[in-house]
């Protein structure tokens, strides 16, 4: 045996080997006592290195109560998850079939985040939707106590032509929690899903979420990653598109203030010809903070007809913060139409003038023109408590 | 008898970085008229109108501009608004997102909250867009889009005038509110802003062409050159501005 690991590790990385080898993660513990947390020289992790950033985690998170989210939403179906363990599931709508499953939901990848929370969620959260559920489904996904570290799953599967919307809402209490949760769904041929997920953590959590996408034949996705709290956030989309005529709209939303770290990173794989997509990310910063907002769309050699464009904005508004886009295109096949986009500025001049010379005051032609570069992402919302409650959410973020 | 008029420019100067722009300027437009000012590409026409508006573009080095006997220089671009002033601009700027029954509601209620007034009901509101839009052919489908964007040339001036309706302003300044539009705009938009005229409003037309002059007929033209007015006459004199061409007043102005 050799001696030793070959890296001094970190007082977070120490404590996660040691709740790797307590749950029995063998494998998994050895590999990160080498390798350690990915550095700014691990591409994927080039703007968040996590070793440098995530400087301690807490101990693993015991049960908690289960208790209401800061968000609902009327009439909508609600479940949650605390503290990485399924909550009560009720009587659900008419399609829905929610049960606790053991273990975790990813498909294997190479991701720290992906691997960790892989090791450590015990349970998860199964979720199969049959016909079209007109009612939303809310997940409240809570870190209650004292600080912790969270490793939470869920998995849904929504059957050949069904519909649903589901909501995921990340919270906690103030303490410097640290989430890594997992989401993995699974859409059906003719299958439709508006996935929106809001995090609204304590300004000193760490949040991090993986959400795993599969689209069959002719499915259509939505989402729309809502990223508001946290000082170290990082949600991860990794859609594959596996049956054609799949389309999918993901969009995200950064919305980053004094001091926050916060990475939106989409890696899409298009498998199977004629499937399209449109990522669209928005990102607004101000304070001294920092923004990394990464797309790489994937097309396989016999994915013709792919038609996918990767769009990137941000609004700055203040001198201090920095947003740090990558687009990255990585194209196997000849017959396709992809591209991306990238903007970054501050709110247009000649915009706040025109506001202003109809008697609309400074501060409020701000806003007008802050939600007008929102509208984008929200307006495809339908559902209207819904859009209500994003609208809800994006008012006190300008206002704080 | 001596009334307070509704526009006075005293002298005025103004700069962009170094380049003065406007080199004393005087003008007076009195309640109930509507003067036109002329000029060619420029002359500074544009840049009157901005810094009447209080684009922060433009600094400000001389003289003062009364509206309605107040001195509106130190104002933001809103209170000017608020104080009654409106520019029709020449080029209307498009903003995406923002939809354009919510800004003219937000535009309206700012200025009414501004003067101490309540603000408007949602259905009075729509009744006077209404009534305002169909005099300029304006549809319910224009007023559903993001504002300005993806409209004409004409689309966009007749929505300057509907915005200019519905905010029933003091004093109106329509800079080049001709440009780009065809016959049959320039009919509609012009009947809309005569519609406008009154006892208590007064109006400056910017134009470098005659002929929306023949739509709106003013009671007093001037003629802007190199940054100043240089001449002032009955509405005659446009035409002998069309006739001699701009040249000739030059001219006058050296001598």
């Amino acid at each position: 045996m050799s001696a030793g690991p070959v890296l001094k590790l970190t007082e977070a990385e120490t404590t996660l080997v040691a709740q790797l080898g307590a749950r029995g993660a063998a494998a998994e513990a050895e590999r990160l006592l080498g390798a350690g947390l990915p550095t700014r020289r691990v591409e994927a992790y080039h703007y968040t290195d996590l070793r440098q950033l995530l400087r301690s985690v807490p101990v693993l998170a015991e049960a908690g109560p289960a208790t209401q989210g800061p968000l609902s939403i009327p009439g909508a179906v609600a479940l949650s998850i605390t503290n990485a363990r399924v909550g009560p599931i009720p009587t659900l709508a008419q399609g829905l079939h929610g049960q606790k499953g053991q273990g975790g939901v990813l498909a294997q990848r190479d991701d720290v985040l992906v691997r960790l929370n892989s090791a450590l969620a015990g349970e998860h959260l199964a979720l199969e939707v049959k016909g079209a559920v007109t009612v939303p489904v809310v997940i409240d996904r809570r870190i209650e106590g004292a600080a912790s570290h969270a490793a939470g799953a869920v998995k849904l599967f929504v059957a050949d032509h069904a519909s649903l919307t589901l909501i995921e809402v990340f919270s906690g209490s103030d303490a410097a929690h640290v989430g890594n949760h997992a989401t993995a769904i699974t859409l059906g041929k003719g299958a439709n899903l508006t996935h929106i997920t809001l995090n609204v953590m304590g300004p000193t959590a760490t949040h991090f979420a993986t959400n795993e996408y599969h689209l069959g034949a002719a499915a259509h996705l939505r989402t729309l990653v809502v990223q508001a709290g946290g000082a170290l956030s990082r949600t991860q989309l990794f859609p594959t598109y596996e049956g054609e005529g799949a389309t999918a709209a993901i969009t995200g939303l950064n919305l980053v203030g004094d001091g926050q770290h916060v990475d939106l990173t989409m890696d899409a794989l298009h498998a199977v010809p004629h499937t399209a997509s449109k990522p669209l990310f928005k990102t607004i910063a101000r304070g001294r903070s920092r923004a990394v907002v990464q797309g790489r769309l994937v097309v396989a050699r016999n994915a013709q007809k792919t038609d996918a464009k990767l769009m990137a904005q941000g609004l700055m508004l203040s001198d201090e913060a920095e947003i740090l886009t990558k687009p990255e295109l990585e194209i196997y096949a000849d017959d396709v139409v992809c591209g991306h986009g990238s903007t970054c500025g501050r709110l247009d001049e000649d915009h706040l003038f025109y506001l202003m010379s109809r008697g609309i005051s400074k501060s409020v032609a701000e806003t007008m023109l802050v939600r007008g570069f929102l509208a984008e992402l929200i307006d495809p919302i339908t559902d209207e408590t819904v859009a209500a409650l994003l609208h809800t959410l994006i008012d006190s973020w300008l206002e704080r | 008898m001596t009334t307070t008029p509704m526009l006075e420019i005293r002298n005025l100067h103004a700069r962009i970085e170094d380049r003065e722009i406007l080199k004393g300027v005087n003008l007076i437009v009195p309640k109930g008229e509507v003067h036109a000012i002329m000029g060619r590409n420029g002359s500074g026409k544009s840049t009157l109108s901005y810094v009447l508006a209080g684009r922060e573009d433009y600094e400000v080095t001389e003289g003062e501009v009364l509206l309605d006997g107040v001195n509106i220089l130190e104002m933001e671009p809103a209170e000017r608004a608020v104080a009654g002033l409106f520019l029709a601009f020449q080029y209307p700027i498009e903003i995406p997102g923002v939809a354009t029954m919510t800004f003219l509601k937000a535009a309206l209620n700012a200025q009414r909250k501004g003067r101490g007034e309540a603000e408007i009901s949602t259905p009075d509101f729509m009744r006077a867009v209404k009534t305002a839009g169909e005099k300029l052919n304006v549809d319910s489908d224009m007023l559903k889009r993001a504002l300005n964007v993806g409209f004409s040339g004409g689309e966009k001036k007749r929505a300057e005038i509907l915005q200019m309706a519905l905010l029933a302003p003091k004093m109106c300044v329509l800079d080049e509110t001709d440009s780009g539009l065809d016959i049959d705009a320039l009919k509609v938009v012009s009947e809309g802003v005569n519609a406008l005229r009154g006892p208590d409003r007064a109006m400056l037309v910017i134009t470098h062409y005659q002929r929306l002059l023949d739509h709106i007929v003013p009671d007093v033209v001037h003629v802007f050159s190199d940054g100043r007015v240089v001449e002032s006459g009955p509405k005659e004199l446009a035409l002998e501005l069309e006739a001699k061409g701009y040249a000739g007043f030059d001219g006058e102005k050296a001598a």
